[in-house]
């Protein structure tokens, strides 16, 4: 790929914990603007490349670096995404003062919020359609709006590339199909996203790109050459249907008299 | 019997004059910390930090006699040994951190119980428990104050950062805060807390003045501001009713104030108009209503 402009590159990362190699040699290119898929079976590595995005694991080999800087600069440009699980949804704070997080790091402690900090907590707010929850506590909101209080905190920050781990768990149907169609949008904004994802058919619909790992890279590029059977294979490494005949069972099967 | 001579004239002696003070100024910082040990899931932290910090004291007050704050320094490492103890023993063995840390703390109990028992000097292992209102020295009351401003300027200046660890963990290294180091402030905080409340109170029901208010609130409350502001309301108010109806009955002051938050919390449970039991059976009742079980 000739790509001209590729916002995060990683050469030849490693990343171990204590004997554990969670991820080798790991070398790819993220074009800016690309909305990214990151597969694999559990224990792939997916989580570690998210956190390794951010800075927070030791590289036991090469670098990453995002932009044209090297990583520990680039903090602000990033946004993350934990998983919704890890909150405690019944804390009493309103959607408004959690979009209002992202803008904690731009200011000292003594500072109060700007006009700039409002705008910016408003246009989030505005742009992922929950400017009338602004006002309720977070306890009372379904998942998927949830998941857009979440993404409106990311936007505050005014971060340009979104690193979301399973943001699409525990989501309904009508949830996953909107949480899709905001990322395509996003793509269409040049907003970089990196995301770990379990589904195949998702990563199909909602993503451009993936990066298929398993502990080493299998496969990057374009979502549908990354998922090919044979690349499927070799990341999952057993078969994906243990027993490919589906009514063997109903034939052997033996039946009370 | 008047109004005045009921809520005014108890007060006219110097001792209820410094336990009430001493009171008041925790109950500020109480609600403040308390809030965010209930938020954090960690109640059960602060009750075996209480008891914990027993050894620390025997120790510093066999060195360095009654001075507070040596009182406070040698807590404070018995309480921060605790704490770190048992985050070390839960990542090196197979220990969980809540066993970890109900043994440890059960040790340094003991050892503090033990140590006392050999003190050349008689100390009242009843005024450590369940505290004294009796005596509370004007040194106390500038321990009380300097704790609790302490406490509230931390609030103030971190406030950000405790919201965010508090909520957020991830999102708050994410983005660069120093989640460690404000778990070490509160844990200090709460240390230092639970000293300066050791003599209105005793230690370990000083941990009531934090604890009740902020589990209280928990139950009213959908806002963070509006949690702290009334967890802090609600301890005031225990302490001046708590320590008043400790003059008429000659009950213990400590334990006239946790009885108030005690009565105030069974209340808020049960009539809470969102999370108490009495809204959820309602609604539980509505439910059962609606589902019509037929044979056919």
């Amino acid at each position: 790929m000739s790509d001209a402009h590729n916002i995060i590159r990683f050469r030849e990362v490693g990343v171990r914990y204590g004997a554990h190699t969670a991820l080798r040699d790991l070398s790819l290119d993220i074009p800016c603007g690309s909305i990214n898929a990151i597969l694999g079976p559990n224990g792939a590595g997916k989580s570690t490349f998210l956190k390794a995005c951010l800075g927070w694991l030791p590289l036991s080999h090469g670098e990453i670096r995002i932009g044209d800087k090297h990583l520990e600069h680039a903090l602000p440009r990033l946004a993350y995404l934990p998983q919704r699980q890890t909150i405690d949804w019944d804390f009493p704070i309103t959607v408004r003062r959690v979009v209002e997080q992202g803008r904690y790091p731009r200011l000292k402690p003594w500072q109060k919020f700007q006009a700039s900090d409002h705008n910016a907590v408003n246009h989030a707010l505005d742009e992922l359609g929950i400017m009338s929850l602004a006002d309720r506590p977070i306890s009372q909101l379904s998942a998927g709006q949830q998941q857009r209080v979440f993404l409106a905190r990311a936007l505050a920050q005014g971060a340009d590339i979104f690193l979301l781990d399973e943001p699409f768990t525990g989501l309904d149907a009508t949830a996953t199909e909107e949480l899709a169609h905001i990322l395509r949008s996003w793509e269409v904004q040049g907003r970089t996203v990196l995301a770990a994802v379990h589904d195949f058919d998702l990563a199909k619909k909602a993503f451009g790109r993936g990066i298929l790992l398993a502990n080493k890279l299998i496969a990057s590029g374009p979502i549908l050459s990354v998922l090919t059977e044979a690349n499927i294979e070799s990341a999952y490494k057993t078969p994906r249907l243990l027993e490919t005949d589906p009514l063997k069972h109903a034939r052997s099967a033996s039946f009370p008299s | 019997m008047t109004l005045k001579e009921l809520f005014i004239s108890p007060f006219s002696y110097g001792f209820m004059q410094r336990g009430l003070v001493s009171a008041l100024l925790l109950s500020i910082s109480g609600g403040l910390l308390g809030s965010i040990l209930v938020l954090r899931r960690l109640s059960l932290m602060g009750d075996a930090l209480s008891h914990s910090v027993l050894p620390g004291m025997a120790i510093a007050w066999l060195i360095f006699g009654p001075s507070p704050v040596a009182l406070f320094i040698g807590a404070l490492i018995a309480g921060l040994l605790t704490a770190l103890g048992s985050a070390a023993l839960s990542r090196l063995t197979k220990v969980k951190e809540d066993a970890a840390f109900g043994s440890l703390f059960i040790v340094f109990f003991g050892a503090g119980v033990a140590l006392l028992s050999r003190l050349p000097v008689r100390i009242n292992l009843e005024n450590f428990l369940f505290g004294s209102i009796l005596s509370v020295s004007p040194s106390d009351i500038k321990l009380s104050l300097s704790v609790s401003a302490l406490t509230v300027a931390v609030f103030i200046v971190a406030r950000r950062g405790i919201l965010l660890e508090t909520f957020d963990p991830l999102f708050h290294r994410a983005t660069g805060g120093k989640g460690g180091f404000i778990h070490a402030l509160l844990l200090i905080l709460t240390v230092l807390n639970l000293v300066a409340g050791m003599q209105t109170m005793g230690v370990v029901l000083s941990l009531g003045l934090f604890l009740l208010p902020a589990v209280t609130a928990y139950l009213w409350c959908e806002t963070f501001l509006k949690l702290l502001l009334t967890a802090c309301t609600l301890a005031l108010i225990s302490s001046f009713s708590g320590i008043l109806i400790s003059y008429y009955t000659g009950i213990a002051s400590g334990a006239c104030i946790v009885l108030c938050l005690g009565a105030i919390f069974i209340i808020s449970v049960i009539f809470s108009p969102t999370h108490g039991v009495l809204s959820k059976l309602i609604e539980t009742a509505k439910q059962q209503r609606s589902v019509n079980h037929s044979l056919d």
